[in-house]
């Protein structure tokens, strides 16, 4: 004889409210005593086969619809997503980012690629005639950079400036990288846009620049913040890509399978990407406009390609087998 | 067989439930929740940045920039990993991030899913996320389909009094129907959502009982004068087990 729904609610009752309230106390489960977490587990189960009996014997969707719920909350807090804590941003800069680098290497020297072709051309061709930059870029832009490069960094910048010019930058660039990766979804169309924009961009700046006569003004500005906010930019747009190709090439899976199977590459490509672009917004604050002569800056920045270089290189190798 | 969109999750106990899957318009509501606090705490930290005689300076500047940065990149990470996957504007509107498999959302995907939102919100106002949304029973947008994650409605029913039967059936009322009528499990739940409705107009209550009565009274061979009491009769029948001896013979 199956109890009716009335008798069912009235005898179960008092079990589902006890699992609500252990519930409620907050999400951590782990931070509850451990006679409550059982004690949770246990209602749990007991809700899981509410629920079944609730379904076989056609109880009303309001009561189906409170055990889902209730199933629903307590598998998350049981099943809680496993914990990002410091040691994942450790284990990502020391190795996850260089490594998943290193797998999508191909990518990344396309990627190089849409970046620097445009940027050589950018260069030549703003440098040979001022009418193709000015086809490039809006003339008060083109003014803009021939006027502040023009100045030099005798005298540096004052620090105030320097506190406001690196906030944006954090809000410009690692914007400009997030949406160079996000695009990328478009079959990696986004992602190879951005690269060959902002390639041509920056090539045409740093053309007009050399042409009007302050070509080593603008190298020893970008020349060390450059090596890390031109290679996380290029990054960025490799995750993008590496996203993209894999709704192309699925390898047999669907096009989300295969999508979620690159994720956790793409994630690490990204979030390594956007720890470098920090680096640079610092850099690129207070360091490159600083008073220091060119050729400390020319120095710090062969140090720091030559650092970026060796980081994705050799970091986060498998220690080698001892030989025999 | 479910009547809205719901997905089944079948847990490691071999126990299914179901998740209501939360649609665009609700979680339209729930990000302009999120835009407008985004937006009040810009202007707030503005004006409480220039009360401290900053405004002008660069320092305002920088820290305006990185805090313009965090609310439009990291305020939803921060929220889903942090508060039971759900920002505050999905809180007001009941809504919560999981994973695929009923799982709470962790860290990288939370990044993936909200930095795809860039891919999502083009060319304009979230149209393409709005038209790969539409495609898809689970009204996943690219993020989500990135990251392997659905948005849920969270919202605990209650359990509702039993319907009553205005005025009490009658023995030969309810003489009249089988023992056990042959209805579905689903036929059932939808009669119980019909006469829960408190929101429809007589006419319009009698126009829809009209489209669904005949089938159930050819069914069982039946005949009716008032469709809505025949289908609250019949609701009747099915949920409430005659008490033994109560039956006419």
């Amino acid at each position: 004889m199956t109890p009716s729904q009335d008798e069912f609610v009235h005898a179960r009752n008092g079990e589902w409210t006890e699992l609500r309230a252990l519930l409620d106390r907050g999400r951590v489960l782990h931070k509850l005593a451990p006679a409550h977490i059982s004690r949770v587990a246990a209602l749990y189960r007991a809700v899981c086969s509410d629920l079944m009996r609730a379904q076989a014997n056609g109880y009303g969707p309001d009561v189906i619809g409170l055990l889902d719920g209730l199933a629903a909350r307590a598998h998350n807090a049981l099943y809680d997503a496993p914990p990002y804590r410091l040691r994942a941003v450790w284990e990502l800069l020391a190795a996850d980012f260089p490594r998943a680098l290193r797998k999508h290497a191909r990518f990344f020297a396309l990627a190089v690629a849409l970046f620097l072709l445009p940027g050589a051309l950018g260069f030549v061709g703003a440098y040979r005639s001022r009418s193709f930059a000015l086809s490039v870029l809006p003339e008060q832009t083109v003014e803009m950079m021939e006027k502040s490069y023009a100045k030099g960094f005798d005298v540096g910048r004052d620090a105030d400036t320097d506190v406001g010019m690196a906030g944006f930058y954090v809000y410009n660039n690692v914007g400009i990288a997030f949406r160079c990766f996000a695009t990328g979804i478009l079959f990696g169309v986004g992602s190879a846009f951005f690269l060959v924009y902002n390639g041509l961009t920056i090539g045409v700046v740093a053309g007009l620049v050399t042409a009007s006569g302050h070509g080593k003004n603008i190298l020893t500005f970008t020349s060390t913040h450059g090596a890390f906010e031109l290679t996380a930019i290029v990054i960025s747009a490799t995750a993008g890509m590496v996203m993209g190709y894999a709704l192309i090439d699925t390898g047999g899976r669907t096009r989300t399978g295969s999508l979620r199977a690159k994720a956790r590459d793409v994630a690490n490509l990204v979030l390594g990407a956007a720890a470098m672009l920090l680096v640079a917004a610092c850099l690129e604050g207070f360091w490159s406009p600083s008073a220091a002569p060119a050729p400390v800056k020319w120095g710090v920045a062969i140090v720091a390609y030559t650092l970026v270089t060796t980081y994705f290189l050799r970091a986060g190798r498998e220690p080698r087998e001892p030989r025999p | 067989m479910a009547l809205d969109n719901t997905v089944e999750v079948e847990t490691p106990e071999l126990v299914r439930f179901r998740y209501r899957v939360a649609g665009p318009v609700r979680r339209g509501f729930a990000y302009f929740i999120d835009l407008l606090i985004r937006g009040v705490v810009l202007v707030a930290l503005a004006t409480a940045l220039a009360a401290f005689g900053l405004s002008g300076t660069g320092k305002m500047n920088g820290i305006m920039a990185v805090s313009a940065f965090g609310l439009e990149w990291l305020y939803y990470v921060v929220f889903e990993t942090s508060g039971d996957g759900r920002t505050p504007g999905k809180r007001a509107f009941k809504l919560r991030v999981v994973k695929e498999g009923g799982f709470p959302v962790g860290f990288i995907d939370s990044v993936l899913r909200n930095l795809l939102r860039a891919a999502d919100f083009l060319p304009v106002g979230y149209a393409l996320g709005l038209a790969v949304m539409a495609g898809d029973h689970r009204f996943r947008r690219l993020g989500d389909r990135v990251a392997g994650t659905l948005v849920v409605i969270d919202d605990e029913t209650r359990v509702v009094a039993p319907l009553v039967l205005a005025p009490a059936p009658t023995a030969d009322e309810l003489a009249a129907f089988p023992q056990r009528p042959p209805l579905t499990a689903w036929e059932r739940e939808t009669l119980e959502l019909f006469l829960r409705r408190t929101d429809l107009t007589e006419g319009r209550r009698e126009e829809l009982a009209l489209s669904a009565a005949p089938v159930f009274a050819q069914r069982m061979s039946m005949w009716f004068e008032d469709p809505v009491r025949f289908l609250a009769l019949l609701h009747h029948r099915v949920t409430t087990p005659a008490a033994p001896g109560s039956e006419r013979a």
